[in-house]
């Protein structure tokens, strides 16, 4: 279910984006016009891509990594290593979920605006859910390996 | 204290820790032990919203992912084939430059070995060259167009040195071109004695190949004509790009039904996800190390063992194969660039060669163990043991090796087209 949903919305930002740029560069040339929120609007999809592209990719094991030690050492390291690595990761998504909570209050309480005239907060807020489903979906991995014992 | 942390933030890494959360933790530590206010981290990575030329990554990416999927690879082959085939080396040549062409395009990321090497690994063994020469070309070939346009890392090095994107393209022509050569001169000397099967020329069968590649022929002439004449802009080609790829793949030839669309859509964009994870997150982190001077102490630190650029760019050198070794591609440029550009303007290095030669020691990190992207992408498609793979491109390692060293001590190399 969370899976789909992340492809959904992925599928929806990428093909919009994909929409509204080349529009952009069809009425640029052909018609001398530009739609003057659409760059901004873009922008923002990319912020919002970025963000559930890393939670996609939490779920699905896919973050750049080192991971030395399942290929050079021995088997019995590997669950230990993989637990802690987990286990560090929703800590520091946790942390940047509450740092990015803070950030959007802030631009809430300040009433910053983008697009013209829009509450930018309402396009900010997916930093700090993002960052919490991620932290959430490296406790659930940390879970999964434990599990695997019994 | 901050020599402990970073132990332990390296020992995570290494237990397999995803480096965007070392990154942001490293971040973190260092502006609280500033006192810095932390939410300055997210404010910095709300700055992916800000730079309009990102765009161009998921773009790039998708369109390399989905141009994989059909069977544009095969046609590639088959073109370049009939076009050059009948050379003498002609296969390895073909595989050389479809390659390359092919990694341009989909961003090095692993893609060219799987897609187009299931096609020209048993067609090389058919014609006659070793089992082993063909593992060491392909796994070589896979990261071997990096330095052309409109390549994901020559587009994140742009970005995250603040370089101009068009100038990184046009910079890289020279050297990428060399290396495909001297690859290729190697290819036929090595198989002098070889009794290598060659194609004959038919000019029915290029007639027939090139209408075969009909749909795609034009996409390079578009991308790289409209970026290389100034027309587009870097986003603008690649939402043109996606938007040919997406109608020539999708409802022209229907290679690709519209349902597995979105499956294409995720794995690009978990790619995508990954690369502006640590992207964002080190901007926290590079703005915490300019804060502090960081390029300036490393400058400080190093001047006085090494007096010239020649000396620089050896032990800069030195240094990237062992990052290269290590880190993949997109996580060293974010890390490493913000702090080796101001250094390298002291020595007198124009920031596009450092760029240049930056990507070209990188290539060779694919090839290195005990990381090496290819070795291990290829161990797995092609179903031998790793060492195996890695003896048999060590050779091709070699010339790659030559190649880089020209490349940073002939800075013309670089600069010659851009001015």
């Amino acid at each position: 279910m969370g899976r789909r949903i992340e492809t959904a919305l992925m599928s929806v930002l990428l093909l919009g984006i994909v929409a509204l740029a080349t529009l952009q560069i069809i009425l640029r040339n052909f018609f001398s016009y530009a739609i003057f929120w659409a760059d901004d609007l873009i922008r923002l999809g990319v912020l919002w891509l970025a963000v559930i592209g890393a939670l996609a990719a939490s779920r699905d094991g896919r973050h750049l990594a080192i991971g030395i030690v399942p290929r050079y050492f021995p088997a019995s390291w590997h669950k230990p290593a993989a637990i802690t690595a987990a286990v560090f990761a929703a800590a520091i998504t946790a942390l940047l979920s509450w740092q990015a909570f803070r950030f959007v209050a802030d631009s809430y309480r300040f009433a910053d605006t983008v697009l013209g005239n829009l509450p930018a907060w309402a396009f900010q807020v997916v930093m700090p859910v993002g960052f919490c489903l991620m932290s959430y979906r490296f406790l659930v991995q940390a879970v999964d390996i434990i599990k695997q014992d019994q | 204290m901050t020599l402990v942390l970073s132990i332990v933030l390296i020992v995570l890494i290494l237990l397999g820790a995803p480096l965007f959360s070392a990154i942001g933790a490293s971040a973190m530590l260092g502006f609280s032990g500033e006192g810095t206010d932390l939410s300055i981290v997210a404010i910095e990575f709300y700055g992916l919203a800000e730079t309009p030329v990102l765009l161009a990554i998921p773009l790039f990416t998708f369109a390399g992912f989905l141009l994989s999927q059909g069977g544009a690879p095969a046609r590639l082959v088959r073109l370049s084939e009939a076009a050059l085939g009948w050379l003498s080396g002609g296969l390895a040549i073909v595989s050389l430059i479809a390659c390359a062409l092919f990694t341009a395009f989909t961003g090095a990321s692993g893609v060219t070995i799987i897609a187009l090497g299931a096609v020209l690994f048993p067609a090389l063994v058919a014609s006659g060259y070793s089992e082993r020469f063909s593992l060491g070309l392909i796994t070589t070939s896979g990261s071997l167009g990096l330095l052309f346009a409109p390549s994901l890392p020559l587009i994140l090095y742009g970005i995250v040195a603040n370089v101009s994107i068009d100038d990184l393209f046009r910079a890289g022509i020279i050297p990428g071109t060399l290396m495909i050569v001297f690859l290729a001169v190697y290819s036929i000397w090595k198989n002098r004695h070889a009794a290598t099967r060659k194609g004959t020329v038919s000019v029915a069968e290029l007639k027939s190949a090139i209408f075969d590649a009909r749909y795609e022929l034009p996409l390079p002439l578009i991308v790289l004509g409209g970026i290389y004449s100034g027309f587009f802009a870097v986003s603008e080609a690649a939402a043109v790009t996606a938007v040919y790829v997406l109608v020539s793949e999708l409802l022209l030839r229907r290679e690709i039904p519209i349902r597995d669309l979105p499956g294409v859509i995720r794995e690009s964009m978990l790619l995508v996800g990954a690369i502006f994870m640590i992207l964002g997150l080190s901007l926290a982190s590079t703005s915490y190390m300019i804060g502090i001077e960081m390029p300036q102490r490393l400058f400080e630190f190093v001047s006085p063992y090494i007096a010239s650029e020649a000396g620089f760019l050896i032990v800069l050198l030195l240094f990237l194969l062992v990052v290269g070794a290590i880190l993949d591609i997109f996580s060293a440029i974010v890390l490493v660039v913000p702090l080796i550009v101001p250094v390298a303007l002291q020595y007198d290095v124009h920031p596009v060669h450092l760029g240049i030669v930056f990507l070209a020691a990188m290539e060779l990190g694919y090839l290195t163990p005990p990381v090496g992207l290819n070795l291990f992408i290829s161990s797995y498609r092609f179903n031998k043991d790793i060492a195996e793979v890695y003896s048999a491109t060590l050779p091709f390692l070699l010339v790659l090796l030559v190649c880089v060293l020209l490349i940073a001590f002939l800075p013309q190399l670089s600069l010659f087209l851009l001015f």
